[in-house]
């Protein structure tokens, strides 16, 4: 009986083998990390940014990864193929808040949660573009990235970008998962 | 030395103590542990060579692209110089896990034993079975709930839907400062989902000849900046199979669990409420069983670019009836923590207050709790400053104090230095006093005229020496080792009285040492194949000390595999079609009579039929219909094969 029992899940698991070797690999269905990725050099395209801080002629937008960089080469490709209004992306990397100056978006991820809220206190009085992952904590940037539904979305906190002078569009706002209104 | 009529009677007061420690009821626990960290975030691979150009989808095309989760097994590298190991949501609901004791299995540094149909023993670093897994701390989203009692954790409380649950850290060894007393050999923290990203529903059915559950969840925002989700999770499992020594048991467990989470962000602040209620029964006698509730508050507020601050209270309810034997427990607790970036300097400083009251009754035996009903308070305080010498190097010291009402006040120091000499590569070091502070049947168990009560029964007290490496060795790798050396002293005994042959008292008689490795590895070997595996170890030795006797035959040692194996498969055959699978080998348990070694393996397939339903098959213990995990004289019950169906719907 027990032998019998053995036997049958043994020939079970045989045949879950069998079948994963006739299958084979699966279609290529993008990781999560390859989609946010893909969007954040996107997020410059439906942001409008105070005049002083627009990018000159010819000057790229800046994405800065501040702290962690989950990405590695995948941003990179992603910025290389953007182009926003004549302007390329350039992707900067830092472990600190302190030199983000000229930083149009910036992806912020700390060691820990608390260090995330610390860079994203000491980004707030930029004009920046602050970008989190519902991954690394529930501390929040103006857009937060979370898996809702196995897809990639994220929610936009459109008071904050309002605080710093940032308009987003309203083709972004609706396809977020949530939108905290600005003021008025 | 007792003669043979006397180690009679002792093994006879053994068999009452261990009836007794067994039918005791709950409480909850002294300790300000409440979740004083957040989990730490996870290190994720880059694997985006194999995947598809997404350059030219449309930004609303990317927001409705199903994605290939990322490799969320893999261990945050974070600076936390501790062994950890991360089971995500995901690895739980891929493997087809129904219940939160049954998750605990994904982690490679637990030793998890299910007793019968609705108990389970889990410990890291050694001492495990029902009565002696006493020194582990364990949270459910920031609340502590190892019991009073007899500072073990009753599982069968927890039945939280196993959807909510974002990920369970698990850290072997004395957590830190910043965890508190009965982190004495490891600390599970599990967290649930934040309710903004829980949003719309979700069901979910199984059934299958040893089991159905049921679960539902329904998330929507609520103003501008927060969500609520509410849930109900509901379980009926059959009886398990009489076990190797011990009586049958009618352990039918059957029964049901609810609550809400709300989330809310107000510009620098997050505040969150959450609470539960549950009531699930066992066959064992009418009105046996386990009814409860609990409310938590927590605020978070950032002061600036450098600090913030965390204010978090609770309250907890719960009974237990089991066999003429009731119990509850009462608990209101207090935290807050302060956290500051000073220069190299990063201070976390806090404190909390508890208080406890508990009612112990028992119908079942002679054994009484004296007094039977007890308020305890229990103040803490922390500080603990992490020191980057150099941007690689940094020192962590920390110490808390912890005082209560019945045990008096305990020093917790330790030392921790971390060396990181790439973001690859974390190489740490630590060592750390921690104890397991009296419960209330350490000091106040009575069976007179057998068992005196223990007023002077002392913390049991470790030291412990750990060192480890935590890394990715190659992009698609990662791996982390720890070993450790404990040195443990004033573990409980059962001694005679004044040589008296038939008097015995608790009393801490036991010193000595134990050591170990645990590694565990990730490995995504293609884009559609990853496989996990993980080993522990353990060497226990231990002495009594001068003028101790112990009659229970060091009971509480626990009984604990010499080591275990892991391994872990998950495939993903197409975009809708996952195999998982996970097999474990436990060494032989050296005991009385000895548990012997077992391989086990588990399963599970599931298809997407559309986005929104999902069909799968499941099944644990696959290799054997019955086998013994516990040889616990009084409750072990046969672990049992189990295989379902289910099917879970999201909308």
């Amino acid at each position: 009986m027990r032998a019998a029992g053995r036997l049958g899940a043994a020939l079970a698991l045989g045949l879950a083998l069998a079948l994963a070797l006739a299958i084979g690999p699966a279609r290529a269905q993008p990781s999560e990390d390859a989609v946010k990725a893909a969007f954040l050099p996107r997020f410059a395209r439906y942001v409008t940014w105070p005049p002083a801080s627009v990018p000159v002629p010819a000057a790229p937008f800046h994405l800065c990864v501040v702290g962690h960089d989950p990405f590695g080469g995948a941003l990179d490709r992603a910025a290389g193929s953007e182009l926003i209004d004549g302007h390329r992306v350039a992707v900067r990397r830092m472990a600190t808040a302190s030199q983000s100056a000229g930083c149009h978006v910036a992806f912020v991820r700390g060691a820990q949660p608390q260090d995330t809220a610390r860079l994203l206190a000491a980004l707030r009085q930029r004009p920046i573009l602050t970008i989190t992952d519902a991954r690394a904590g529930p501390q929040r940037g103006i857009i937060h990235f979370a898996v809702v539904g196995g897809r990639v979305r994220f929610f936009i906190d459109d008071a904050a970008a309002a605080e710093r002078g940032l308009s987003i569009s309203s083709r972004l706002l609706a396809i977020a998962a949530g939108v905290r209104q600005r003021r008025g | 030395m007792p003669g043979g009529d006397d180690r009679a009677s002792a093994v006879k007061n053994r068999r009452l103590a261990q009836i007794l420690l067994g039918t005791a009821a709950a409480v909850a626990l002294p300790a300000g542990a409440a979740a004083q960290r957040q989990p730490p975030p996870p290190v994720q691979l880059a694997s985006a060579e194999t995947d598809p150009d997404l350059s030219q989808l449309s930004i609303e095309e990317l927001a409705r692209l199903p994605v290939r989760s990322a490799s969320k097994r893999d261990e945050p590298l974070s600076a936390a110089p501790t062994a950890l190991y991360v089971i995500t949501g995901e690895d739980i609901v891929g493997a087809g896990v129904t219940s939160v004791p049954e998750a605990m299995r994904l982690a490679p540094n637990l030793q998890v034993q299910q007793v019968n149909g609705f108990e389970y023993a889990i410990t890291a670093r050694g001492f495990n079975s029902v009565e002696t897994a006493n020194k582990l701390l364990v949270l459910m989203d920031g609340r502590s709930v190892y019991s009073t009692l007899h500072s073990g954790v009753f599982w069968q409380l927890r039945n939280t839907l196993v959807e909510d649950i974002q990920q369970i850290e698990v850290i072997s060894g004395p957590g830190g400062t910043l965890y508190g007393p009965n982190a004495v050999n490891g600390v599970i923290s599990v967290a649930t989902r934040d309710a903004r990203e829980t949003i719309g529903g979700l069901v979910r059915a199984t059934a299958g000849a040893f089991e159905r559950t049921a679960g539902a969840r329904y998330g929507f925002a609520l103003g501008e900046t927060g969500a609520v989700r509410a849930y109900a999770n509901w379980f009926d499992r059959e009886d398990l199979a009489r076990g190797p020594i011990g009586p049958a048991i009618d352990d039918a467990f059957q029964g049901w669990q609810a609550g809400l989470r709300a989330d809310f962000a107000a510009g620098a602040s997050h505040f969150t409420v959450q609470g539960d209620i549950f009531d699930n029964d066992v066959d064992s006698l009418p009105g046996d069983g386990h009814r409860g509730h609990n409310v938590l508050a927590r605020w978070s507020h950032d002061l600036g670019a450098a600090s913030s601050l965390r204010i978090q209270g609770y309250y907890d309810y719960f009974e237990r009836q089991f066999l003429l034997a009731f119990d509850s427990l009462q608990t209101f607790d207090l935290d807050a923590q302060f956290n500051a970036v000073m220069g190299a300097h990063d201070l976390v400083m806090g404190g909390g207050i508890r208080t406890t009251h508990d009612r112990f009754v028992n119908n079942l035996n002679p054994f009484a709790l004296v007094p039977g009903s007890k308020r305890l308070w229990i103040y803490n305080a922390f500080v603990q400053d992490r020191i980057r010498l150099t941007p690689q190097f940094s020192l962590t010291l920390g110490i808390k104090a912890e005082e209560t009402s019945f045990t008096g006040i305990e020093l917790l120091p330790n030392v921790r230095i971390a060396w990181q000499p790439s973001e690859r590569a974390l190489l740490w070091a630590a060592v750390s006093r921690a104890v397991r502070t009296p419960s209330r049947i350490d000091r106040q168990l009575e069976f007179q005229p057998l068992l005196l009560p223990a007023p002077d029964f002392v913390a049991e007290k470790v030291i412990a020496f750990e060192a480890g490496y935590r890394g990715q060795p190659t992009a698609r790798t990662t791996f982390s080792v720890s070993v450790f050396f404990n040195l443990h002293d004033d573990v409980r005994t059962t001694d005679l009285v004044n040589s008296s042959p038939v008097q015995v008292r608790l009393a801490n008689g036991l010193e000595g040492h134990s050591y170990g490795l645990e590694a565990w590895g990730n490995s995504q070997i293609a884009s559609w194949w990853r496989v996990g595996y993980g080993i522990s170890t353990l060497f226990k030795s231990f002495r009594l000390k001068p003028g101790h006797i112990d009659i229970s035959g060091r009971d509480a040692l626990g009984h604990d595999p010499d080591f275990q194996l892991f391994a872990r498969s998950q495939i993903a055959l197409t975009g809708r079609l996952q195999l998982n699978a996970g097999l474990r080998y436990i060494g032989e348990i050296d005991s009385t009579p000895a548990i012997g070694a077992y391989v086990e393996a588990d399963a599970s397939l599931s298809y997407r039929l559309s986005d929104e339903i999902e069909l799968y098959a499941a099944g644990r213990n696959l290799l054997h219909r019955t086998h013994v995990e516990s040889n616990d004289p009084d409750r072990a019950q046969l672990a049992q094969r189990s295989i379902h169906a289910g099917a879970r719907l999201r909308f």
